[in-house]
């Protein structure tokens, strides 16, 4: 905290929150760094069990306390280790984007991509995607609200 | 088919007579309808087996509690042996079957009776009237005193039911409209021997004006919420929220037995309090309001029937049903899913389709 306020001047760096399913793009995270590929160390990956299984309320909780970006990682559509967790999850995401657009609370800070276990480089290439619009878009107005 | 009750004394006295006549011909075992308490301050559905306790006031325009919730406590564990003909309003019978196809009620042995509904008014307003605000509200003189939900309400007609009251298009002074919506219902109307009625076209067009009257309503109120956006002012909305959770638990689609937010799941260690402050510099307590909120919406959108019993349930009285209506209404119109409409359609979330929402996965 302390050294965030010191370097206040100094570029933004969104601090991105990464729900990784733990079939594929956990697995295509950590291809990404056994191939020695670099990306952008914005992200905080959290290993679950399939992109099914992320409830809204954690995705809520990041954007509350002040995360600028949230990425949910799933199988690509077809390739859910759970038949059909992706799909689901796609559908809460849509609920929850509608939500959050009727609310006027920056749905694009949620992004839900499917990359593989064998894809760390689309891995790589999605987090510096996320890097560069999360810049301009600005900091998560949520992070300065203490009453909520 | 379509029969006439004809009215004696009053609407509510016919009702209860009809419900009395099931009991004592044996074409039902036991009733759950809405009865005026012994002090007139309220009234609540009420389940009644003996012909001459039947007190009851199906048109009674308060909403205390939703009856699909009533019916879900009675048979989720396991339905009764013996027939039980239920009293509904049209928004409790959406619930009931939205609670249906949650697994969290069973409809076998149980007759669906839905009544018209006028609305209903809020507690402080019920209690503070003389005895005729049945009648003033049956004949809509007191449009301005209905709570926010019912007079933006999604449809006042019951659907889904065996049976339907109805007093729309009836001069309720004189007749009510009996109609007979399923083969169960048929039954009972020919065991008893009603006459039918003539009023068939008047009820249709009766039905689709009010229906008409409330989408209007309902648009109109949406446009003028639709303000009540963007950080500033939902937690401006929010500002009064005690956190005391009497929403979700009057909400009769709020599916979980039991709410996370009040599971241990938020019971943190001092120190995780300590670090959580640091993120921040600063937070309000107790903690998550704002979350749970947003969760419950969530949770619960593509199924709000609009009852606004979370309105009615709040303490420090945050008009929800201002959010609510619009958010409802947008969720449901992306999944073209209109709750309490076909008990045969999947809830949205438990079903898929490969290719849709592809927008999602662009951002």
């Amino acid at each position: 905290m302390s050294e965030e306020v010191e370097n206040a001047d100094e570029e933004f760096e969104p601090k991105i929150v990464g729900l990784l399913c733990n079939w594929c793009s956990y697995a295509g995270a950590d291809l990404a760094g056994t191939s020695r590929i670099q990306y952008p160390p914005n992200i905080r990956v959290i290993r679950v069990m399939c992109s099914g299984s992320v409830d809204p309320v954690y995705i809520n909780r990041a954007l509350l306390d002040g995360a600028d970006a949230i990425l949910i990682g799933g199988c690509h559509p077809g390739d859910c280790h759970y038949i059909d967790g992706n799909y689901k999850a796609r559908r809460k995401m849509a609920l929850l984007k509608n939500i959050l657009t009727t609310l006027g609370m920056e749905p694009d800070r949620i992004w839900l991509k499917w990359i593989s276990a064998s894809e760390g480089q689309e891995f790589a290439d999605t987090v510096q995607e996320i890097v560069e619009e999360t810049k301009k878009m600005g900091p998560n107005p949520m992070k300065e609200r203490w009453n909520l | 088919m379509i029969y006439e009750l004809k009215v004696e004394e009053d609407a509510p006295m016919t009702v209860n007579n009809f419900l009395k006549e099931l009991l004592t011909e044996g074409e039902v075992d036991a009733v759950i309808a809405m009865t005026e308490t012994p002090s007139g301050k309220s009234a609540f559905p009420t389940m009644i087996s003996h012909p001459e306790k039947l007190s009851t006031n199906v048109f009674a325009p308060l909403l205390p509690v939703s009856t699909g919730t009533v019916v879900s406590k009675v048979t989720k564990v396991k339905p009764p042996k013996k027939t039980l003909a239920v009293v509904l309003r049209s928004c409790e019978l959406r619930a009931l079957t939205e609670l249906v196809k949650l697994n969290q009620a069973d409809l076998e042995n149980i007759i669906l009776i839905g009544v018209d509904c006028s609305g209903t008014l809020s507690m402080d307003t019920y209690q503070g009237q003389d005895q005729d605000i049945t009648e003033a509200v049956l004949k809509n003189e007191s449009e301005d005193d209905l709570r926010t939900a019912c007079l933006n309400c999604k449809d006042p007609v019951p659907k889904n039911a065996d049976l339907v009251i109805g007093t729309f298009g009836a001069d309720t002074d004189k007749n009510l409209f009996l109609d007979a919506k399923t083969e169960k219902g048929a039954e009972i109307v020919s065991a008893l021997g009603m006459d039918e009625s003539e009023g068939e076209e008047v009820r249709e067009k009766a039905v689709q004006d009010i229906r008409d009257e409330k989408e209007e309503n309902r648009k109109a109120f949406i446009q003028e919420r639709s303000e009540i956006e963007g950080p500033d002012k939902l937690l401006e909305f929010f500002d009064t929220c005690v956190n005391c959770h009497n929403c979700m638990k009057v909400c009769p689609v709020c599916y979980c037995n039991e709410c996370i937010f009040e599971s241990s799941i938020f019971d943190l260690e001092g120190d995780k309090y300590m670090k959580k402050v640091e993120g921040k510099g600063a937070y309000k307590t107790p903690t998550d309001s704002l979350l749970f909120q947003l969760t419950r919406f969530n949770h619960m959108m593509l199924s709000c029937v609009g009852c606004g019993l979370c309105e009615q349930a709040c303490p420090s009285d945050i008009p929800l049903m201002d959010v609510i209506t619009g958010l409802a209404d947008n969720a449901q119109e992306l999944f073209e899913y209109e709750p309490g409409d076909d008990p045969e359609e999947e809830l949205p979330l438990v079903v898929y389709r490969e290719e849709e929402f592809e927008d999602v996965e662009e951002r």
